[in-house]
């Protein structure tokens, strides 16, 4: 049934048969990374307002990358985690925390709820914990050297098997 | 405390738990000490699969608790009173040990004594 349904589609209109099976094939093809490459980096003022208008920015947010990192003419985002996003924003996206048509940071895919929050304010700063984490080892260590030649043991001698030669009661024969 | 503290300080005379005894049985005492015998015959406690961290003093105790668990199978409450026996011969048997260490102690220090004294 379905194979006499291909045959009829390939008799009757074989151009449209063409196109569809061209864009099952081509879907990468046609869509390829090259298309998504920013410009060149902007270096005269039109430039740079052309760039702007582009990537939806006034002129006032635009800000590209220093030309020797090779980001072309993509503008420099805020560096903002989706983590520290306010939570409770009505989103376009609200599993991505983004609206629609919002420019993406350059690196956006590791800024996600789900791997690195660039903007994270520890709750403790980074010199407090080191210092904890470091007595809390220290301190392990010393009681742990000390107890090494304090040893604690319950007050009894060797337990006592007949193999291990005469033992005695503590009472007389 | 006794758990923890009881031989902390026997360690100025060099003594800790499971250690061997050192002096001669006899050492302190007027009367002769009797012998602790081996009622449990080792052949029997091979037969019964006794392991042998079991095969001390007591093991007499631990043999007939076995035969009578082995006898009233499901109904082990019967055999409350060979366990009863058995574990408390397990308790003496502790105390002894008890009373060996704390007679090494003392006779170590008595020793330390004389020694300071000669």
């Amino acid at each position: 049934m379905a194979l006499a349904l291909v045959k009829k589609a390939i008799i009757s209109n074989p151009s449209s048969f063409r196109k569809t099976v061209g864009i099952f094939c081509n879907a990468a093809r046609n869509h390829w990374n090259y298309q998504y490459k920013p410009g060149p980096y902007p270096r005269t003022q039109a430039e740079r307002e052309a760039a702007a208008k582009k990537y939806g920015l006034t002129i006032d947010e635009y800000q590209p990358y220093p030309e020797e990192m090779c980001y072309g003419d993509y503008p420099k985002m805020p560096d903002i985690g989706a983590d520290s996003k306010d939570p409770s924003y009505p989103y376009d996206s609200p599993e991505l925390k983004r609206n629609f048509n919002e420019t993406f940071h350059a690196q956006a895919e590791i800024f996600g709820e789900d791997r690195y929050d660039i903007s994270m304010r520890p709750r403790l700063p980074v010199l407090t914990q080191l210092t904890w984490f470091l007595c809390t080892i220290t301190g392990s260590f010393l009681l742990y050297f000390y107890f090494e030649n304090h040893k604690f043991g319950r007050p009894v001698t060797v337990k006592q098997y007949p193999q291990d030669g005469p033992h005695y009661l503590f009472s007389p024969k | 405390m006794g758990q923890m503290m009881g031989s902390y300080n026997a360690r100025n005379v060099d003594l800790y738990m499971d250690d061997n005894p050192t002096f001669n049985h006899q050492d302190g005492f007027s009367f002769n000490r009797k012998q602790r015998e081996m009622i449990a015959k080792e052949e029997d406690l091979v037969s019964a699969r006794i392991p042998p961290k079991y095969r001390d003093y007591c093991s007499h105790y631990l043999l007939e608790y076995q035969v009578c668990r082995y006898k009233n199978m499901p109904m082990l409450y019967k055999c409350a009173h060979e366990k009863h026996d058995y574990l408390n011969c397990e308790h003496q048997d502790y105390m002894l040990r008890m009373k060996e260490f704390e007679r090494e102690r003392r006779l170590r220090l008595r020793e330390n004594r004389l020694v300071g004294v000669a």
